[in-house]
């Protein structure tokens, strides 16, 4: 369990692409699960977290997913499991 | 195709470059701006072919799927579906794709070819792929989705004869296509197509490194970046006073000449009172602000269209966060600090329902532009032109300072409490795309200021005009005798008279009083009604003529009143506008009345406190 925990997006280093393992759909709501997809956030794509937070919060993640830039929450970023890009 | 003008609509991802193709087929002037969410309103348009028979188009909100988030987007799906009421179905589609985002962009342009309607593909930004290093074949990818596919450049009027001269075709020559979409499609089945048909189309694509993300790195930065976005409204809300200055004393000056010349040319009869008492003095009152709600605009412009908005919201989303809202709700608060009605508007981007009702109810707190006629005659008048403890910084531009502050704190906790009681829901999500950095174009930030301008001096002729002529003819009659005061006798001042039982608790006197109720229909009426009601009192008492507003006052108030007249007006929802934009966005009179109900409570309060504390002080 730990080990998972220690593999989410949520905490994956700043500035190093990984590839999503696998995405818990059961941790979120329907409608954030569809955009996650829109976003092109799916299992198997490669993404790089670049941004985390602000002074007030760790809230939120930008990570670029091919060319595009998005946010997300740390709440959805915790639900993405990721592992190292060979 | 006989008969009736084909319609054209063009559909997209947010950030594909919609609204500047539809200009730029068009000619027609919008707002362009570069944040999810702008196209809300529907948008159409008239082109015509090559050969001139005239076409309409309709330019539709951005959005990702054909299953919408938020309002804007159902529009989109309910209008691409003919579902949308008093509009007819599209004759044929420009889809619009986002050259350097083409992976992406393609899932959403599958799903619309399903529908098997006429369509053509708008391969949109080809220059800045072409700046970030990727090749596109055009040809291929038209062969992959089986509709014609043309590059465009819209900012650049490229590619737009072609285009049309494609949806002719389209139109023309429809036939039921062979669907590029599997039957069962789902979520990830499209995109995973999606990608297949981009990696055929992408020729070559050489890594860039990108001026933008260094940018992102500082910009975005927890620590830096936040200092840029304070300093960034640092300079806005000073260049606000700084740079308005001149122009606003010039339109001061303008209207005290033409004041003196109604005087000298006509004869003293009741038309040229009500012109001059009325109508130049009050509308001049809030006309002078013209240059200063322009500045605020010109930065909020600046800042949408060159794409720093939607990272101002990455900045505050974790505050805002703490509060249950997200950094949606940045951008139309900021706007609110203009006005509350554009910022209610663009409130209908947030996809959570709680999320954005919470934001439309605490716009009202963010110190809009109105409010500033007031805060500045009251603190010219009161508070010590003078710099606090031997800094460069001034005790006046401090309470001004305190005062927008009251009001972001007082937004804070009461979304803090409504989303706890009334507004009660899980915490809303926060995800946006991030739109590349672009140059600002002048034309489109000209033309929205323009249509600021015209919306501030249109009101200022109407709702302001009306209230204050109204308003001087109930302090005008009936005409008091001798010796009594004319402003205490007339029907306007006994009415004041009335509500003054109601607010003397809190310190307000007969002079506020007065100003509160015409102030109801908008909060700048507040000192033209103090500049109308001054110069009936003044009458032909050379002495108190030559005084102005803030001295009459100097003279009538106390500090503690005028305090606890500033605390008022941080909070108090006295704009027509603002509550008629409410009910459009709420669906009914349930949450303005809420929302009028809570702000006059917390005005009440504020404004109690402020005085009783004041008077503790000794300052009554």
């Amino acid at each position: 369990m730990t080990a998972l925990l220690e593999n989410v997006l949520d905490r994956a280093p700043l500035g190093v692409a990984v590839r999503i393992a696998r995405i818990d759909w059961t941790a979120m709501s329907e409608d954030e699960g569809r955009r996650l997809r829109e976003f092109g956030l799916m299992e198997g794509c490669e993404v790089t977290p670049l941004h985390r937070g602000s002074i007030f919060s760790r809230d939120p993640l930008a990570l670029t997913v091919g060319r595009m830039k998005v946010i997300i929450r740390a709440r959805q970023a915790a639900a993405i499991e990721v592992e190292a890009v060979a | 195709m006989t008969g009736a003008i084909p319609s054209i609509a063009l559909v997209g991802n947010p950030n594909a470059g919609k609204s500047s193709l539809f200009n730029a087929l068009t000619g027609a002037r919008q707002k362009i701006a570069n944040y999810p969410g702008v196209t809300v309103e529907r948008k159409a348009g008239h082109a015509s072919f090559a050969d001139g028979r005239p076409i309409s188009l309709i330019d539709l909100p951005g959005t990702y799927s054909l299953t919408p988030a938020s309002l804007d987007e159902a529009v989109t799906r309910d209008v691409i579906l003919g579902r949308q009421d008093g509009e007819k179905r599209p004759d044929a589609l420009i889809v619009v794709l986002d050259a350097a985002n083409l992976d992406n962009h393609l899932s959403f342009a599958l799903e619309l070819l399903a529908l098997n309607l006429p369509t053509v593909v708008a391969l949109n930004m080809v220059d800045l792929a072409t700046r970030d290093g990727l090749t596109l074949d055009a040809a291929r990818l038209s062969k992959e989705l089986g509709v014609p596919v043309v590059p465009t450049v819209a900012v650049r009027k490229r590619g737009l004869t072609e285009l049309l001269v494609a949806v002719d075709g389209a139109i023309r020559s429809h036939a039921v296509r062979e669907v590029a979409l599997p039957a069962e499609a789902n979520d990830a089945s499209l995109h995973q197509r999606a990608r297949t048909i981009a990696r055929a189309a992408i020729v070559n694509e050489t890594p860039v490194r990108r001026w933008t993300q260094r940018v992102d790195n500082v910009v975005l930065h927890p620590v830096a970046g936040m200092i840029i976005l304070l300093t960034l409204m640092f300079i806005m809300f000073q260049a606000v006073y700084a740079a308005a200055e001149a122009p606003a004393d010039f339109l001061e000056g303008g209207i005290g000449v033409l004041q003196q010349w109604v005087v000298a040319t006509f004869p003293d009869n009741f038309l040229r009172g009500l012109v001059v008492e009325g109508l130049l003095a009050g509308v001049g009152a809030v006309v002078v602000f013209l240059p200063q709600i322009l500045i605020l605009f010109l930065f909020i412009l600046l800042l949408e269209a060159s794409g720093y908005m939607t990272r101002a919201a990455f900045l505050m989303d974790g505050l805002m966060g703490k509060v249950g809202l997200s950094g949606r709700g940045f951008i139309p608060l900021l706007s609110s600090f203009a006005c509350a009605v554009p910022g209610i508007m663009a409130t209908r981007a947030i996809p959570d329902e709680k999320d954005r009702l919470t934001t439309i109810l605490i716009a009202p707190l963010m110190t809009c532009s109105a409010r500033l006629p007031v805060y500045a005659l009251i603190i010219a008048a009161f508070i010590p032109n003078r710099g606090v403890g031997g800094t460069g910084v001034g005790l006046q531009g401090l309470v001004l300072f305190g005062l927008y502050l009251a009001g972001i704190v007082g937004a804070l906790v009461v979304a803090w409490a409504l989303r706890r009681t009334v507004a009660k829901g899980t915490n809303a999500g926060f995800m946006m795309e991030m739109p590349r950095y672009q140059m600002p174009r002048w034309r489109d930030i000209v033309l929205g200021l323009w249509q600021r301008a015209w919306i501030f001096l249109r009101r200022a002729g109407t709702i302001i005009a009306m209230t204050t002529v109204v308003l001087w003819l109930l302090l005008t009659f009936p005409q008091a005798p001798e010796g009594e005061s004319q402003v205490e006798y007339s029907v306007a001042g006994r009415i004041a008279s009335g509500l003054e039982v109601v607010v003397k608790p809190i310190g307000f006197n007969h002079d506020i009083a007065l100003a509160l109720i015409p102030a109801m229909a908008a909060r700048e009426v507040a000192v033209s009604a103090m500049a109308t009601a001054n110069a009936i009192d003044a009458g032909d008492d050379e002495e108190a003529m030559a005084q102005s507003l803030g001295e009459r006052l100097q003279g009538k108030w106390s500090l503690a009143t005028a305090l606890a007249f500033l605390a008022w007006f941080v909070f108090a929802p006295q704009c027509i506008s603002t509550i008629a934009i409410t009910r459009r966005e709420t669906n009914g009179w349930k949450w303005p009345m809420f929302m009028v109900g809570y702000l006059f409570l917390l005005a009440y309060a504020a404004a109690g406190i402020t005085y009783w504390t004041a008077v503790a002080f000794g300052l009554g």
